[in-house]
């Protein structure tokens, strides 16, 4: 009885679906057709009005009132526009007094609608973006920037580009031309997207190694007398984290900890990236590339299994610590600010609360310091040259009514004013300038920089995210950012950390690591784009070896072997061959595509 | 005199001892997160990134009330909170009571249907982009109504209470009816104030609910931050706070170089101090509609 | 016929307040429910939510599906599908048995300051985000050197010599599972059972100690079966949601190395559907959970119904 009922109802209600899908389908094609909330903005493109703008505008400086010569766009304060936005940042949006966005207005007119989602909900939104099929002016796009391209959200600025309106974007894009360019045939190929990080201009600055290496902490290198680290081999490498443990078990009254390993949901990278490194390969993700440029997985080969099963023994010996695959991210950093971890394998920024935490204790000798182990006869490749961020940015979306408007917009935030003023702030406010010139902070404005309350009102963070950016070196001589000031540098060096540069003969972090040579042409390969089908075969293999590393690991040495097989076989159910295919694929084409001469 | 004299017997007084002892027990493990929180939340953050915070701070620090509080949009995104917290109970009990009452009437011809309707939405989801599409369609999106209007009728809550209807006497409706009351002043004079400790219950389940959902903000106002409310806040403050713990242009080098407390935060920290300020509110309601339901407005009296 | 149409009509116009109390609530069910379940579509499509005309989009026919439950993820789908099961099942028994226990200790409590400021505490932990209730449990896990409060107290009553790492052990996934649920819902759990015991005459218990009956007695033959249409309805209701084991709980506390029990539908689907923008992954395992859903609600009903007992419907 109720199951008869049940079906009749499901059977209307498919009835109901059915018919609202046809009417639905009709209402939100006409949708469409709707226009855009952005057509609030006054028309920018009638030149007799905008003609006394530019004459008018005497009381700004003249470099931000930047007038297109075609003389059809203009920003200025008697000409307000406004520009709307969606971007993807984690940076919070600026409050109402923000007084960046009141220096636009006061001196460009603009005010800036920003719609900002953090990366968490981004997928989803993007979805809806797409569904609507309306979008603001300007498009950040994150990681999200192929499925907005492909969805036809975004404008095709070649044309635009070579009109030469607008020489300072022109200048950003040209000699990358190639790389920055679609190709995948959902939508007319050409430029869309600005990248927002990693064009560099002139030199590359800053003392600090962020990237990969084997941590060690600088009082295990200091009680070993500084030994020389050129040829590190993880033998060595965990000889001196045992010598240690051996002569102090304990540190601030706690068990001391050999390895510690990262291996928290969303970071397996700091369990299952270490073969890349000792076998000197480039961070490449989950393949290693040979000289004639073919990618393989190496998650079940050789350089793998050296690495696992040393770990095995190691582990055995009491080395590594027993919580590492039980703990949070939140655990694992409390473990390392603990100032009693050793050594582990990770990326710098991603343990900085642990090493401000040390810092801020004044436990400078509990901070560490990267190391590179290789295998025999490997040359270290751990840091690589910082690579274009071809796959996020910023772009003009279809539904832009203002086009040359938001795109000299774009072209003045490229300007060095607005560079400095969205990078280092206000002057005299966020920094001061020396007599030679050079920009610098107290400690104050860095206390003030890394307050959010004060980001929200002083800085615009969330919208210079997708931004393009002048990083290296500005046509002043300045860096890019506070970051990258040597100055800055010196200046954050505590004596302790002084003393122990010296011991090295060095002068930065950064002489720790290898010297990055070029990169090959199509590195790096984990952002080569992959069908569903392989990013499925990529994620089998993470959750084959997030589940079985560890057990291999932990196990009785004489396990380890029956639990590698276990973890090869697993491994080899995903589709590894179309994996390869798809990322050998994108290296040929970007080889093709980006060399020299095509 | 005699009724209290014999509840005074060894037996009640060693159910009495064990059932008191296991409540705080019981008490003392539930509310260990909760001062937990609150220890973590008045902690400096750099210091709470070592762990072991238990139930007291061990170096003080207001500074993550400081963050929390001074954000922007947090009093914009209080008063939409509270606004719409009220705006959904009040729409909320209004309908979700009529239909239960219609619903709870054994003679109504189309009971069945219309519950069987009702019952299964409680166990579908058309997806997100579907239902995005029909607020665009409907023009609710970056409204205030699209706060409410979706969340009108709960059919949990009208199952509930259409349970609690049905164990009234039938007697008391009929000789109602036979006085001439419609079936509106029924369920406004008769029934409705019988229910109120369910209403109580539900009016707490809806408040809480809609206190705490982030995800029509998201979905809906998420270009409107005239119409924030404070989890979403909260979402995107810690999302900051996670990228400041990050951020490579000089966070750390900053932290570096300072002496005595800092100004950073972390997001544990600032979800521990954010938990405090919006549980807060929630919490003080509570207390003033379990009245309701704990010494009780008992429908004994007017049974027969 | 023409008898039984009249006779319709009299009972529509005597009714009419019922269907006015009823029937605009039944057309906006049907508005924000049943429409927006045209999107149920793309379970058949290749959905792309650029392109707006559902029948533009490319339609698979029942692919989606297959791939779901016998494509090369599927292994790890009927994994997953067990342990939301088993999850669910163990969660809703002994959240279920425990709220009404503690809902039965609390009305036998007295003094009402006592009973107030109890429940007060006990509904707390509902207000806290699974993230920091999580980030707790795994704290109380630990190893003691940690903070395993766990670990120590077990130690000190003997029952294990050696600490436990409870989360490296995925045999104890579930039970882990539960006991988070229960300690975060028990409280907040009672509250509906409190406020139908409201509802009990109180001159039913009187005339029970007048028949000699004692406290047990009471509890069993009257506080149990004036709740229990409450206990009933919300046991079937919620045997509609055991394949809704919940996503966060097991995204916080998920390790690789209890994957294999720990891992949910929910789970499933972010890793091979929405991180993948394949939309239609989703739709498809909601379907599926929503046709098992209202199959054992309505078995489950109609069980009930046999059974002489209050139904849902």
């Amino acid at each position: 009885m109720i199951f008869r009922k049940v079906m009749a109802l499901l059977l209307a209600s498919v009835l109901v679906f059915a018919m609202a899908a046809c009417t639905g389908g009709g209402d939100s094609t006409s949708g469409t057709t709707t226009t855009p909330s952005t057509a609030t903005a006054p028309a920018t493109t009638d030149p007799a009005t905008t003609a006394p703008a530019t004459t008018d505008t005497t009381t700004t400086p003249a470099d931000t009132t930047t007038a297109a010569p075609g003389g059809e766009a203009v920003l200025s304060p008697d000409n307000p526009t406004t520009i709307t936005i969606w971007t993807t940042s984690s940076e919070s949006a600026p409050a109402a007094d923000n007084k960046l966005t009141k220096l636009m207005k006061d001196e460009l007119g603009v005010t800036l609608e920003m719609e900002i989602t953090i990366p968490d909900n981004v997928d989803m939104r993007v979805g809806t973006l797409l569904a609507a099929g309306e979008y603001p002016d300007l498009i950040g796009t994150g990681d999200n920037q192929l499925r907005l391209l492909e969805g036809g959200a975004l404008l095709r600025l070649n044309d635009i580009l070579d009109s030469g309106k607008y020489p300072l974007l022109k200048t950003h894009v040209d000699p990358y031309i190639k790389q920055l360019s679609y190709t995948g045939g959902e939508v007319a190929d050409g430029f869309y997207i600005f990248p927002n990080y990693n064009r560099y201009y002139g030199e590359i600055p800053g003392g600090t190694h962020w990237g990969t290496g084997f941590w060690l902490q600088k009082a295990v290198l200091a009680d070993a007398g500084y030994p020389n680290l050129d040829n590190m081999t993880i033998e060595k490498y965990f000889q001196l984290i045992e010598d240690y443990k051996t002569k102090f078990p304990e540190i601030n009254g706690m068990p001391t900890i050999g390895f510690e390993i990262l291996s928290s949901a969303g970071l397996e990278w700091g369990m299952t990236n270490p073969p890349l490194f000792l076998a000197g390969q480039p961070n490449n993700g989950g393949v290693t590339v040979d000289e004639n440029q073919n990618a393989q997985i190496y998650a079940d080969k050789q350089i793998a299994y050296d690495w696992f099963k040393y770990l095995n023994e190691m582990n055995a010996k009491g080395l590594v610590d027993q919580e590492s695959f039980t703990q949070t991210y939140d655990q694992y950093l409390a473990k390392l600010a603990g100032g009693n971890v050793l050594g582990m394998h990770d990326q710098r920024w991603n343990f900085g609360q642990a090493f401000d935490a040390l810092v801020e204790r004044g436990e400078i000798e509990r901070t560490w310091v990267s190391l590179m182990p290789v295998y025999e006869g490997e040359t270290p490749y751990y840091a690589d040259r910082d690579v274009m961020n071809v796959q996020q940015g910023m772009g003009v979306s279809v539904s832009c009514q203002q086009v040359d408007t938001v795109m000299l917009f774009l072209e003045t935030m490229m300007s060095e004013r607005w560079q400095v003023l969205l990078s280092w702030g206000v002057e005299g406010e966020e920094y001061l300038v020396g007599d030679d010139g050079m920009y610098y902070r107290t400690q104050e404005m860095r206390d003030n920089d890394n307050d959010l309350t004060w980001r929200a009102s002083n800085r615009l963070m969330a919208f210079r995210d997708q931004l393009p950016k002048h990083q290296g070196t500005l046509d002043n001589g300045n860096f890019y950012g506070p970051a990258d000031s040597k100055q800055e540098f010196f200046d954050s060096l505590q004596q302790y950390d002084k003393d122990f540069l010296t011991a090295y003969g060095k002068q930065t972090w950064k002489e720790f690591i290898n010297q990055p040579p070029d990169n090959p042409v199509y590195y790096p390969c984990w952002n080569i784009p992959l069908s569903n089908d392989a990013q499925t075969a990529n994620n089998q293999m993470t959750a084959a070896a997030v589940s079985y590393l560890p057990q291999a690991i932990m196990a009785d040495p004489a396990d380890f072997d029956s639990i590698w097989e276990e973890y090869v076989a697993e491994v080899q159910m995903a589709n590894v061959a179309l994996y390869e295919q798809e990322i050998n694929d994108g290296i040929q084409d970007r080889i093709t595509r980006y060399s020299v001469g095509n | 005199m005699r009724k209290k004299l014999r509840k005074l017997t060894v037996e009640n007084v060693i159910f009495t001892t064990l059932n008191t002892t296991f409540l705080l027990v019981l008490a003392a493990i539930m509310v260990y997160p909760m001062l937990n929180q609150l220890a973590v939340s008045f902690n400096d953050a750099l210091d709470t990134v070592r762990g072991g915070i238990y139930l007291w701070p061990r170096i003080f620090s207001l500074r993550n009330y400081t963050v929390v509080l001074n954000m922007s949009s947090i009093y914009a995104a209080f008063v939409n909170s509270v606004v719409k917290m009220v705006v959904t109970v009040v729409t909320n009990l209004v309908c979700t009571s009529m239909l239960a009452y219609a619903l709870s009437r054994n003679e109504y011809i189309w009971r069945k249907p219309i519950t069987l309707v009702f019952v299964l939405t409680m166990y579908f989801n058309a997806g997100m982009i579907p239902n995005y599409m029909l607020m665009r369609n409907l023009g609710l999106l970056g409204t205030f109504t699209v706060y409410w209007l979706p969340q009108m009728i709960s059919t949990f809550n009208v199952i509930v209470i259409r349970t609690y209807m049905k164990s009234i006497p039938e007697s008391l409706i009929e000789s109602a009816k036979m006085d001439g009351a419609g079936e509106f002043r029924v369920l406004t004079q008769i029934v409705l104030p019988l229910c109120i400790p369910t209403l109580a219950t539900i009016a707490l389940f809806v408040a809480v609910g809609s206190w705490n959902a982030w995800f029509d903000t998201f979905l809906y106002n998420s270009n409107k931050p005239s119409l924030t409310t404070l989890p979403y806040e909260l979402q995107n403050l810690l999302a900051s706070a996670m990228t400041a713990g990050r951020n490579q242009q000089g966070a750390s080098q900053a932290a570096a170089a300072a002496t005595g407390a800092s100004n950073t935060t972390t997001p544990a920290s600032l979800r521990a101090a954010f938990t405090m300020v919006t549980s807060i509110p929630i919490l003080v309601v509570y207390p003033f509609l379990q009245r309701y339901f704990v010494s009780g407005l008992t429908i004994g009296g007017v049974k027969e | 016929m023409q008898k039984s149409k009249k006779s319709l009509w009299t009972l529509i116009k005597s009714q009419w307040a019922l269907i006015v109390m009823s029937v605009p609530f039944l057309l906006y069910r049907i508005l924000f429910s049943y429409v927006p379940l045209t999107g149920w579509t793309m379970a058949f499509q290749n959905y792309k939510p650029q392109i707006r005309n559902m029948w533009d989009q490319q339609w698979v026919g029942f692919d989606n599906f297959e791939n779901l439950i016998s494509g090369v993820t599927s292994n790890q789908f009927w994994r997953d599908f067990r342990n939301t099961l088993g999850q669910s099942v163990l969660t809703l028994i002994l959240g279920y048995v425990c709220a009404i226990v503690l809902s039965l200790l609390l009305n036998e409590v007295k003094n009402v300051p006592f009973k107030r400021i109890i429940q007060n505490i006990t509904y707390m932990p509902h207000f806290l985000s699974w993230i920091v209730v999580t980030g707790l449990v795994s704290t109380m896990l630990a190893l003691p050197t940690s903070g395993g409060i766990i670990n120590v107290v077990l130690m000190k009553l003997g029952f294990i010599s050696e600490p436990v790492l409870f989360l490296n052990d995925a045999s104890k996934f579930w039970g882990i599972v539960a006991g988070s649920h229960l300690w975060k819902e028990l409280g907040w759990n009672t509250i509906i059972y409190l406020a139908a015991m409201t509802a009990i005459d109180p001159t039913l218990y009187e005339a029970a100690e007048m028949d000699g009956a004692n406290r047990y007695h009471k509890m069993w033959h009257i506080t149990l079966p004036s709740i229990r249409p409450t206990i009933v309805i919300l046991l079937i209701m919620s045997t509609g949601y055991l394949l809704e084991s919940g996503f966060e709980i097991q995204y916080f506390l998920g390790r690789g190395v209890n994957a294999k029990w720990a891992e949910t539908i929910d789970i499933f689907v972010l890793r091979y559907g929405i991180s993948q923008s394949q939309y239609h992954l989703a739709t498809v395992a909601g379907i599926l959970k929503t046709g098992i859903s209202v199959i054992v609600v309505g078995f489950v009903n109609f069980i009930a119904g046999r059974l002489g007992s209050d139904k849902l419907i």
